[in-house]
């Protein structure tokens, strides 16, 4: 005779009804609902064989650099110097620290840290019916298709029909261990042309599990007034003001159980301490940084964004989303991915230097810290390019020396976690066209995040509609650790 | 809340496995728990009718207890016969063994009741696809949504989600990788029968036992030949569960349930042990596979039933243990107050008292109009001596139909009618609103209301009830198919959505009902009007009437998914309109009763308010039933409708709840505390600082309740708080919730440290009087929790003004310490 108030649940069938209820039963136990949900992900992991898994729980925390626009995989991570000179282009491959892996000469600085890390280069799928970036980043950071695409190819703003981005499912899963923003985006949100924002929010989750967007330049000065102290409420006022509350909420006792079943003296409780903590303000702060430090990841709105989300886990945060900070289909002359017009002259001065710094300086970092091994790195975009150059793919036009659109073969970095560095897994053809060996779908990968997190990828959610539906329908990629 | 998660863990584990000991053990396995003296036994069903071999049934039966409990004994009566006609075995079953008349003998202790039973014959049938194979494919679960039965099947195998569609289903099992599934010259090589017991490796792992009775019937199936009788056996029509509602008097107590499918050729047989089982609260009682229910603790649960395409329902009612309850006469305002205790006696329950006239006023304003009183309106309630219930009948009165109410209403459709710019524009976006705020104020019937919105026709400007349809067009392009799910959802609380891609998998709506539907608009088109924005809504005749079957590509004549619609005139919308609003619609008038029931007690008689439908049964179906009638015969008049409800005793009950009902939460005997909505808390905080909010591009003193669609901001208050985006017919669109955002927001966000520091706000006016801190704080409290305080919560705030560095800043404290209290936060 219990249910879990707040959010109606959008209930169009029993089973997802008695999972509220049941936890509504739970909540007699004093429990609260962010509670209940772990102790559920981790029991769904119980019954399930998943746990005995390679790398299944290893990590605390994710750093998902989001590459937005679709970097060129044989440009930068999987060189083909004995392809075609229309499809090998103008890079040559170097060396790296790891004997037998090539890299192209565009990433000196991550070829010193391969050892760290796998790349993956077979990650391959086929658009259903679409060939914009919308779309295929919704895949990539929601591990679903978008319901609906209008006749012109383009997707629908944000609704709230939406699937959850990952760091929803992970923020409703396995809530922070400290008072801490649980997801993170930044430094801006996923954009093609005026589509805004799409995959990067709770969706059907509800708004209280949209990530903290933090959408600020961290090379320039930030604003940090939400979890900065008010100037007129000093510590201890607003300690007083805490305290006069708990007494005044103390001689009401009637509102003791709606406060209890809203939880709301724990999240008062966390909202106080990140205030009080300066937790968030502090790891926001890239001031704290020594200038070296933010030299080597490199001073730029890249970066300095990765540099943050190094702060951010090791603040708590558990999922931390760096969007490349350009527009996914902006020109390619201002760092944005999208090499139609231009490929080789702005990767091999504007784009890979930044993308080298950042995550050669995170790999880097992260060992020297010895958070690697509990935090997943990834670095992927949401297709590959064109092996061939100046030919269309998608139908946009291309320059003689740009590429178009690739999803069927591209190249997505992985760190971190146990899986083990200095690795290759899958792949590529002889043109980078194709997978040859082990295929993983954008999905796979969303699942092996879930996987390393603890959370079963099987665990059964239920969508707007509120058909059951697994968490991500695809396999963790188990080769890799 | 300070129980180690750990310590949780083990609990809840212990806990499971309690409930699994319960399944596994025989019908009372609480040692505790001695069966009481019975009085009378009888069986359900009364009489037997076996027609052929495989026709098994079984038998509850029932024991009433000294004490007035019906509890079931059909674990441990004895079932005997005299002859072989009839062969019972150890789980109860009777087998029909020789045609003919014969009697089975029900002893329970010294009681006994004779069951007479006719085996009509004993003939063998062959096995059917239609009412052996499908059946026993949905019970071991192939078809189900996250194995073959999900939308792109799984690993290559794809059947229809719980088996709706038989054909297609069939033609898979015996096409598909040319026809390996089946071996009809070696069956037990078939790969349906190694797939599923892992003899050859299976992705969902063994979901069979080999030589189990399916395996068995699928094993016969092939042998038979494979044979498809989809087009010509019928499958279930009717299912019926045995109860149908029960109370089961202890925890650890159980009923067996029975399952009869009823076929359109009159014949009907057991299906128990096939159908599939679930309870909508397993903490209150739990089913096992074979539809055998075990109490678990006090409260209500519902069993759902499905077998095939159908489904049923069983409500189980644990009583628990009530000694010591005795009801109370309790006064009763109206019939709403009638039928709520006749619900509470039967689950012995007792109701709350009535709420304060302090409560009651800030309860009723914020229903009614979507704002707390002012300080001056409190007053002048409180001090006035009439007679409470008079003064409350004569409040609620005086509020339906003031501004504020037309107000607080239009904003609530505007809601469900998705006023938003997206859609409409932004003219249109003011003029649909001003044309629901008219309909408001005119009080205008219900069934005209959602009438004149399906009709509209014309220029969105000139006529902006148009306005309605833009909502399901995409450009220019209408969208029957979300008409209709809109719509359903709207105005008769259906979800017909599911339905779009596969028949309802939870109720008895299929795909082509859902196309059907949507032929009625398929004429409706809509066309650039001659200034900005403006849009025609129209019919076009050139369309060839109907909506395409997205699988037979055929166009669907229009029909009604239940009762019959009057034949299409020169509209088809005017038909379906007709039948829509009709008072003969079973669902019109129910939905909304229920959905505006749910907004002044905080929980839908069925629940969610937009998803009536058989396997999520009301709480309170009498009551439902009384409401609706009521409404209907009022004329659908919404004020009717709200005078009953806030004029009822129901209504006006405190959250404080007692012995016996503190912890029900379904059936109405304490108020419900809710979440303030977005903008009820953005005007209460309003109201409370005497600071007046900013909004971009409206004039200065609108309120949050205003505005008249989300694109309008406020610095985010509102969005945060859980404004709908109005792009969804939902309820479910606005939420409640609160998070650490939320928390972060009001103890340090902008909006309230602003408001209560306004220099023109109350706390600066109310210390610049240099009044005294007793004044100060009652004022204080009356502003912002619509009471005066209590000689405690008075000391202990005028010693916090007082010790403070400031009166100003002690103030301040003060209200936002209040503004933080869950007694601001909620409608108590």
């Amino acid at each position: 005779m219990l249910s879990i108030p707040g959010k109606k649940a959008q209930l169009c069938d029993g089973v997802s009804r008695r999972e509220f209820l049941r936890v509504g039963g739970a909540a007699m136990l004093g429990m609260s609902l962010p509670q209940i949900l772990a102790l559920q992900a981790r029991a769904n992991t119980i019954v399930t064989p998943s746990q005995t898994l390679n790398g299944f729980g290893k990590a605390k925390s994710v750093i998902l650099m989001f590459l937005q626009g679709g970097p060129s995989h044989i440009d930068i991570w999987d060189p083909k110097p004995d392809a075609p000179s229309n499809v090998r282009g103008e890079f040559k491959p170097i060396k790296t620290n790891v004997p037998g892996i090539w890299l192209s000469e565009t990433m000196p600085r991550l070829a010193k840290q391969m050892d760290k890390a796998t790349l993956i280069r077979s990650v391959s799928y086929t658009p259903v019916g679409l060939f914009n970036h919308t779309a295929a980043m919704y895949q990539m950071v929601t591990g679903s298709t978008p319901d609906k695409v209008s006749p012109s190819g383009q997707l629908d703003p944000p609704s709230p029909k939406d699937h959850p981005n990952v760091a929803s499912h992970v923020a409703k899963f396995l809530p922070p261990e400290v008072p801490m923003l649980a997801g993170v985006q930044l430094p801006r949100p996923l954009q093609e042309s005026n589509i805004i924002g799409k995959g990067g929010t709770g969706g059907f989750l509800g708004r209280a599990y949209d990530p903290y967007f933090f959408f600020q330049d961290p090379n320039e000065e930030v604003k940090l007034d939400e979890f900065s102290l008010r100037e007129e409420i000093p510590a201890a006022r607003l300690k007083r003001r805490a305290n006069l509350l708990e007494t005044i909420n103390a001689s009401m006792p009637e509102l003791e159980k709606v406060a209890d079943s809203y939880a709301l003296n724990e999240y008062y409780e966390k909202a106080y301490d990140l205030i009080l903590s300066e937790r968030a303000r502090n790891a926001f702060d890239l001031t704290q940084e020594t200038d070296a430090m933010r030299d080597r990841y490199g001073r730029h709105t890249f970066g300095q964004s990765v540099l943050l989300a190094r702060r951010l886990i090791e603040a708590g945060t558990r999922f931390v989303q760096v969007n490349w900070p350009s527009v996914a289909n902006g020109d390619p002359n201002t760092t944005a991915w999208d090499t139609h017009a231009a490929n080789f002259g702005p990767l091999r001065n504007l784009h890979c230097p930044k993308l080298d710094s950042a995550v050669s300086s995170l790999l880097d970092d992260l060992d020297q810290r010895g958070l690697l091994e509990e935090t997943l790195v990834l670095a992927i975009g949401e297709f590959g390019r064109s092996p061939r150059l100046g030919v269309s793919t998608s139908g946009n036009s291309n320059s003689p020396d740009g590429r178009d659109h690739w999803p069927y073969c591209y190249t997505g970095l992985i760190a971190g976690a146990g899986i083990q560095g200095g690795q290759v897994y899958g792949k590529s053809d002889a043109t980078g066209s194709t997978p040859l060996e082990d295929p993983v779908h954008p999905r796979d990968i969303l699942a092996t995040v879930y996987h390393t997190l603890g959370i079963n990828p099987k665990t059964e959610v239920f969508n707007h509609l509120d058909q059951p539906r697994e968490l991500v329908s695809g396999e963790p990629v188990l080769g890799l650790f | 809340m300070k129980v180690p998660m750990s310590l949780l863990g083990i609990l809840l584990i212990l806990t499971l496995n309690t409930y699994s000991n319960v399944n596994a053990n025989s019908a009372h396995p609480e040692a505790n728990i001695r069966i009481p003296k019975i009085t009378q036994l009888k069986s359900i069903p009364e009489a037997l009718v076996l027609d052929g071999k495989n026709d098994v049934r079984s038998i509850t039966v029932s024991g009433l207890t000294s004490d007035g409990h019906w509890i079931d004994l059909s674990k441990e009566a004895s079932f005997t016969t005299n002859d072989n006609k009839v062969k019972i075995d150890n789980n109860g079953h009777v087998h029909p063994v020789e045609a003919g008349w014969t009697s089975i003998k029900i002893v329970f202790r010294h009681h006994s009741i004779d069951l007479s039973v006719n085996v009509e014959n004993i003939d063998t049938q062959p096995i059917s696809f239609v009412r052996d194979v499908m059946p026993a494919i949905s019970k071991v679960g192939c078809n189900a949504g996250t194995c073959h039965g999900a939308a792109d099947g799984k690993n290559g195998f794809k059947l229809s989600l719980r088996g709706y569609d038989l054909d297609l289903d069939y033609q898979t099992l015996i096409t598909d990788l040319s026809g390996r599934r089946l071996n009809r010259a070696r069956p037990s090589q078939s790969l349906m029968l190694l797939k599923p017991t892992q003899g050859v490796p299976h992705g969902g792992g063994q979901v069979l036992e080999a030589n189990s009775r399916h395996y068995k019937t699928f094993h016969q199936w092939i042998v038979e030949g494979v044979k498809s009788d989809v087009n010509t056996t019928k499958r279930v029509s009717r299912l019926e569960v045995i109860p149908n509602t029960t109370e089961i008097h202890l925890p650890g107590m159980t009923q067996q349930l029975i399952v009869i499918a009823h076929y359109p050729d009159g014949t009907s047989r057991e299906v128990t042990s096939n159908a599939i089982y679930t309870s909508t609260l397993s903490d209150v009682a739990t089913v096992s596979d074979s539809g055998f229910v075990t109490a678990v603790r006090r409260g209500e649960a519902v069993i759902l039933v499905r077998y095939e395409s159908l489904y049923s329902t069983s409500e189980i009612l644990v009583i628990g243990d009530r000694s010591g309850f005795k009801w109370e006469e309790t006064t009763q305002y109206n019939y709403i107050d009638e039928l709520v205790h006749d619900k509470l006696k039967r689950v012995r329950i007792l109701p709350s008292a009535l709420c304060t006239d302090a409560e009651f006023i800030r309860r009723v304003y914020l229903d009614l109009t979507g704002m707390p009183p002012t300080p001056s309106q409190i007053q002048i309630f409180l001090e006035d001596q009439t007679d409470s219930k008079q003064k409350r009948d004569g409040l609620i009165d005086h509020l339906i139909g003031q501004p504020e109410y037309i107000e607080h209403w239009t904003h609530k459709w505007a809601d469900l009618l998705q006023c938003n710019r997206k859609f409409l524009g932004e003219k249109g976006v003011w003029l649909f609103r001003k044309w629901i705020h008219d309909s408001v104020a005119k009080n205008k019937p219900y069934d005209k209301f959602v009438r004149d919105l399906l009709l509209s026709s014309g220029s969105t400007y000139q006529n902006p009830a148009a306005n309605y349809h833009l909502v399901t067009t995409d450009k220019t392009t209408y969208q029957p198919d979300v008409a209709i799910e809109n719509a359903t959802q709207l105005f008769l609380g259906i979800r017909f959505a599911c339905a779009k891609c596969h028949d309802h998998p939870f109720e008895k709506w299929t795909q082509n009902q859902y196309y059907e539907l949507g032929s009625y608009f398929s004429e409706v088109s809509v066309k650039r009007g001659q200034l900005p924005g403006e849009q025609i809504v129209y019919n076009n005749y050139n369309v060839n009437g109907g909506v395409k079957h997205p699988k037979t590509g055929g166009i669907v004549p229009a029909n009604v998914p239940f009762g019959s619609a009057e034949k299409i005139g020169v509209d088809p919308r005017e038909s379906v309109t007709n039948w829509l609003v009709s008072k003969d619609n079973p669902w019109f008038a129910k939905s909304l009763v229920n959905r505006v029931w749910s907004y002044f007690l905080g929980r839908g008689i069925v629940e969610p308010v937009d998803d009536i439908r058989s396997s999520n049964p009301p709480s309170n179906a009498k009551l439902l039933e009384a409401l609706t009638k009521d409404f209907i015969e009022s004329g659908f008049d919404l004020r009717h409708l709200m005078h009953t409800i806030t004029k009822s005793r129901t209504y006006q009950q405190s959250i404080k709840t007692n012995r016996w009902n503190q912890e029900d939460e379904i059936n109405f005997s304490h108020a419900i505390p809710r979440r303030l909505t977005a903008e009820q808390m953005l005007d209460a905080v309003s109201i409370a600082t005497g600071s007046q909010p900013n909004f971009s591009g409206v004039p200065e003193g609108f309120r949050a309740v205003q505005l008249p669609d989300s694109s309008l901001d406020d610095g985010g208050f509102l969005k945060l708080f859980g404004r709908p985006e109005r792009e969804s017919a939902c309820e479910c669109a606005r939420t409640t919730q609160v998070s650490l955002s939320h928390a972060l927001n009001l103890i340090n966000g902008p909006t309230i440290a602003s408001a209560i520091n306004d220099p023109k706000g109350r706390i600066a006016q109310l210390t610049e009087q240099q009044i005294d801190n007793r004044i100060l704080v009652k004022k204080i409290y009356l502003a912002s929790l619509c009471r005066t305080p209590s000689e405690a919560e008075l000391i202990n705030a005028v010693e916090h003004i007082s010790k403070a560095e400031s009166q100003v800043g002690g103030a301040q404290d003060l209200l936002w310490a209040l503004i933080n209290s869950p007694s601001f936060l909620f409608n108590r």
